[in-house]
């Protein structure tokens, strides 16, 4: 069962590797590469959301912050971008951390509105604080990444092929990641709390210390997908805090399937197209009314998300 | 299991396939992109932009086109977002192949779609941003036909004199226009031997200024500097009324569409004077007068609102810019266009365009000086205050 | 003295129109235990449907404000019978979900209607403020003022007088014992959000003609309405008509005194330390929440 499995996620990861080389139209592959950029998002939100069950609506701060890091570190310390890269998983990381500690006391609605706030109030330092992060000016000039190894020639990620393998690489990091914490005891501890979180604490679980451990990891990944992003669209501006960041992660992942790993990543890939087919197939007076429209009926005929109800289907049939 | 694996790859290449051109694009209409914001906050301003470069393209087209084919607007919505203005341009430049663009309104959004500029060499007229680094950022594929703020506040300063400025706060809106325009403006004033007095910002969604104006009425400053969109000024006006605010107020940014004010700010924005590009009130006062009266009756045949004419002229412009840069160029191919650029010399609706090298030496970007413009709003009508009331 | 004078009453009045967004979605949000992202929607759609009904159908300003409510109300029955009863029995995700969709949809809706340009409403008030010693405020507000307080108090009044008032809340309480007793479960569902949607669209109605009009109006009224239920505890009435003015008066208090670009940040701040120190809100008897 798990090699059938394995075996299936090594032609995924073969095909998606192949596909630079059948789409050649950089505009396809730059929206694979937002797609990639946003299946690590929507990964790192559902950690939190499929598996905890603790809706975290501030995870567009752990992206900004990401990607804020990295481009002060490589633009304004003028250090390797990959310092900046790692700058992007950690500080986040750490702000996760904190939130965490600061805000796991609470369950269901209040962590909610306590994650929109936490965003409110980075997004409003990125616009204000000028000192640090330029404000509405914003940040250009973010330098491409390279792989300089001792000894070879330097490898530079600028173009979208290279940077499109490298996303592709943190698609599958992330996915890897995610299986591993799940399986491991962290992933048992936090599906015995959201199952029941009084008997798990009962047996000795430590609720809060688990749901924290999830939330660092999260906001790492967040920031991660936020250090991809400054690197390849090269300007950070506070934008990137801007809630329908938010929002949309929160939709591919509960449309694509909460809870399952496919699902988000499906979820990220379909609705990074879907907006880009609507750019192409209507009109611009058109095109956010029929996204709306397509996700409630999405969600109408598929509640439980995208991969469920597919796999659902598949398996009624068997 | 595979199976749906299978059908899922196939819905997701469908969607994919759906970005590819079309093969009966290609052919006679010669394309020019236009991004702009045409949903989200500032709609309306993208919106008279719209509006203004489908006049000039029927007028061009009326002529008999470019190069002797139709022009073709391709028109994207950037949403108000820079990431979304980036993925325009890309889709602009790869998928329509576009040889120019017209875009992209805010600051951000053009700063977001300049490196895509260079990574494929498409020139792009910049028609309304403000921020001094796009052209100071050395992309050489950036023409811009509007002021930044310090060429604005150039602008005003054969006027200092006349308006007796003794020190002047400034309200502005949060984001890169507002805050160059304190900066630029507050160096003019030191500049003219005046002082700068309190300095507060708003979001730009903020509906309820009155903290900020409680805070300038306690001061001693007689004049309020207020740098934002049409809608926000109204608001300040009308609460600075409701606090009984007795300041000289001085729009800047060329936004402030003093039509829309009196309609909807009416006594409030009596006395207040704007920095302006165009003047639909005054055709004539413009450098090709005939050419303004023109725009300003096709616009208004088309049943646009006259509120839009101080933005929506920056649309004929900028598609005026990219048809010439089109005929100089010969053919439409991005390089030509953006070599043919650097020779162009034409009058748009605000006055002549012509370009002149800015930035760092060898990757310079093209600007052009605009006309400059001051209004007041009088009795409840547009007037040339008295010592700009000269031809 | 005279500065902080002003700020208190601006806060006052601006806190009044928040208690009344902010009563709408504690009750859909704290009762139904639906996170209504639509809830900006129908405050932008009853500053719409007084436009209409004043530009549109010449309709007397006085009447066009209770239209508008009774529009939203509508609305918001409709919305609730076609998009939330076929979803009962999902995750409070999915239905989020669905209302963020139905934002979407809205807003955009509104935007391909009316189109982007701002629009003022008529009023049929002058623009002379009234000046009360050394401050000052215009005729309009303090008309939005009292409408809102009659609003607020004939909203507690419905909810704790009237037997809808009752049925609601027995719903909420215990839903079996509730349609044990005869209540219509379904009916009170569609009441209780068509409820909520009229109370945003009376803010909508009543802040329109202050401020502008444009389609993306109620994402700030909806940030503000969020603020606001978590100040007062979910599904606490009480807590929310004070939350909205006590919010309100902060906002100022911080926009004139600290920083006005951080004004919004007052907000949040409240809510981060609310939710650590007293998370069932600053007026409930302190309850479970984590």
């Amino acid at each position: 069962m798990r090699r059938a499995a394995a075996a299936r996620g090594a032609v995924i990861v073969a095909a998606a590797a192949a596909a630079p080389l059948v789409v050649w139209n950089p505009y396809q592959l730059h929206t694979l590469i937002m797609a990639g950029i946003f299946a690590v998002l929507a990964l790192s939100l559902n950690l939190l959301l499929g598996y905890t069950g603790q809706l975290s609506l501030g995870h567009a701060a752990f992206f900004g912050i990401g990607a804020y890091a990295a481009a002060l570190v490589s633009v304004k310390l003028e250090m390797s971008p990959w310092v900046g890269m790692l700058a992007a998983i950690v500080l986040p990381g750490l702000a996760g951390w904190g939130i965490g500690r600061l805000a796991l006391k609470l369950r269901g609605a209040y962590f909610v509105l306590l994650t929109i706030s936490f965003a409110g109030v980075v997004s409003l330092v990125s616009v204000n604080w000028m000192d640090l992060t330029n404000g509405p000016l914003g940040i250009p000039g973010v330098p491409a990444l390279a792989i300089a190894l001792p000894g070879l020639p330097e490898l530079s990620l600028r173009t979208k092929g290279a940077f499109y393998y490298l996303v592709l690489a943190a698609v599958v990091a992330a996915y890897v990641l995610c299986r591993r914490v799940i399986a491991s005891r962290i992933g048992r501890a936090l599906v015995a709390l959201r199952e029941n979180e009084t008997l798990a604490e009962s047996v000795g679980i430590d609720g809060t210390f688990y749901l924290v451990l999830a939330a660092a990891i999260s906001a790492a990944m967040a920031g991660a997908a936020g250090g991809l992003y400054a690197h390849y669209t090269r300007f950070v501006s506070p934008e990137v805090f801007l809630f329908t960041y938010t929002v949309t992660m929160v939709i591919m992942v509960v449309a694509g399937g909460k809870g399952t790993l496919a699902g988000p990543v499906v979820g990220a890939v379909i609705f990074t197209v879907l907006p880009e087919a609507l750019r192409a197939l209507t009109s611009w007076q058109w095109q956010m009314l029929l996204y709306g429209l397509l996700l409630i009926a999405t969600l109408f005929f598929m509640p439980s998300g995208i991969v469920p109800a597919l796999a659902a289907r598949a398996a009624s049939r068997r | 299991m595979r199976r749906v694996a299978i059908g899922l790859c196939l819905v997701v290449a469908m969607l994919l396939g759906a970005t590819v051109p079309p093969a009966w694009a290609q052919g006679d209409p010669i394309k020019i992109g236009v991004i702009q914001p045409l949903s989200g906050p500032v709609a309306a301003s993208g919106n008279y932009i719209r509006m203004g470069a489908e006049i000039a393209r029927d007028w061009v087209n009326a002529r008999g086109g470019v190069l002797g084919r139709p022009v073709q607007l391709l028109i994207e919505d950037n949403k108000s977002d820079p990431k979304e203005a980036a993925t325009a341009a890309e889709k602009l430049i790869v998928r329509d192949k576009v040889p120019v663009i017209v875009g992209a309104w805010g600051s951000s959004m053009t700063l977001a779609a300049m490196p895509k500029l260079e990574e494929y060499g498409v020139p792009m007229i910049v028609e309304t941003s403000s921020a001094a680094t796009i052209t100071k950022r050395g992309n050489p594929w950036v023409f811009r036909i509007s002021p930044p703020s310090e060429m604005e506040a150039v602008g005003l300063e054969k006027y200092m004199k006349d308006l007796g400025i003794k020190q002047a706060d400034f309200l502005a809106v949060n984001t890169d226009w507002g805050r160059g325009s304190v900066t630029a403006f507050g160096d003019l004033l030191k500049r003219s031997g005046s002082t700068v007095g309190t300095v507060e910002f708003m979001e730009q969604a903020a509906t309820d200024m009155n903290a900020q104006i409680t805070k300038v009425k306690a001061g001693s400053a007689d004049t309020l500097f207020l740098t934002t969109s049409v809608e926000q000024i109204t608001l300040v006006l009308k609460q600075a009324q409701e606090q009984r605010l007795s300041r000289k107020v001085i729009t800047t940014g060329g936004s402030s569409s003093p039509s829309q004010l009196i309609k909807q700010a009416g006594p409030a924005a009596e006395g207040s004077m704007h920095i302006l590009f165009f003047l639909p009130w005054f055709p004539d006062a413009m450098p090709d007068g005939k050419l303004a009266k023109a725009f300003v009756d096709e616009w208004t045949k088309r049943g646009h609102p006259f509120e839009g004419l101080t933005e929506g002229f920056r649309g004929h412009d900028g598609v005026m810019t990219a048809v010439e840069g089109l005929k100089g160029a010969g053919k439409p191919d991005p390089k030509a266009v953006r070599d043919a650029l650097w020779n162009v010399s034409l009058m748009g609706v605000n006055g002549p365009i012509k370009f002149e090298k800015d930035g760092p030496a060898g990757k310079e970007s093209g600007q052009s000086k605009p006309s400059i413009f001051i209004v007041q709003i009088k009795d409840g009508k547009i007037a040339l205050p008295a010592f700009a009331a000269k031809k | 003295m005279d500065q902080l004078l002003q700020h208190l009453l601006n806060g006052l009045l601006l806190g009044s129109t928040y208690s009344l967004l902010g009563i709408g979605l504690t009750l859909v949000f704290g009762l139904m235990n639906v996170v209504n992202f639509a809830h900006g929607e129908f405050y932008t759609l009853g500053a719409y449907g007084t436009f209409a009904a004043l530009v549109g159908a010449s309709v007397n300003f006085f009447l066009a404000i209770p239209l508008a409510i009774a529009g939203g109300a509508l609305v918001g029955a409709v919305c609730e019978r076609l998009l939330l009863r076929p979803l009962r029995g999902a995750s409070i995700d999915t239905t989020m979900l669905v209302m963020i969709g139905l934002w979407i949809a809205l807003q955009n809706g509104e935007l391909l209607a009316w189109g982007g340009v701002a629009k003022s409403v008529p009023t049929p008030f002058s623009t002379a403020p009234v000046v009360l010693g050394p401050v000052s405020v215009s005729r309009l507000r303090i008309f939005v003022f009292v409408v809102s307080v009659l609003l607020i108090v004939g909203a507690h009044l419905l909810l704790t007088r009237t037997r809808l008032g009752r049925a609601m809340r027995a719903t909420f309480q215990d839903r079996e014992t509730a349609a044990l007793m005869g209540v219509s479960i379904e009916r009170i569902h569609t009441v209780t959000f068509a409820f909520g949607a009229a109370m945003a669209a009376a803010g909508g109605a009543l802040l329109g003609p202050v401020f502008l009009l444009y389609p993306s109006m109620g994402d700030l009224a909806a940030q503000k309405a969020f603020s606001v239920v978590i100040l007062g505890g979910l599904g606490n009435f009480v807590g929310a008509a004070l939350g909205g003015v006590l919010l309100g008066v902060a906002e100022e208090l911080g926009a004139g005194y600290v920083s006005s670009g951080y004004r919004d940040a007052v907000g949040f701040v409240i809510i981060v330390l609310m939710l650590l120190v007293r998370p069932s809100g600053l007026f409930a008897r302190a309850e479970r929440v984590g």
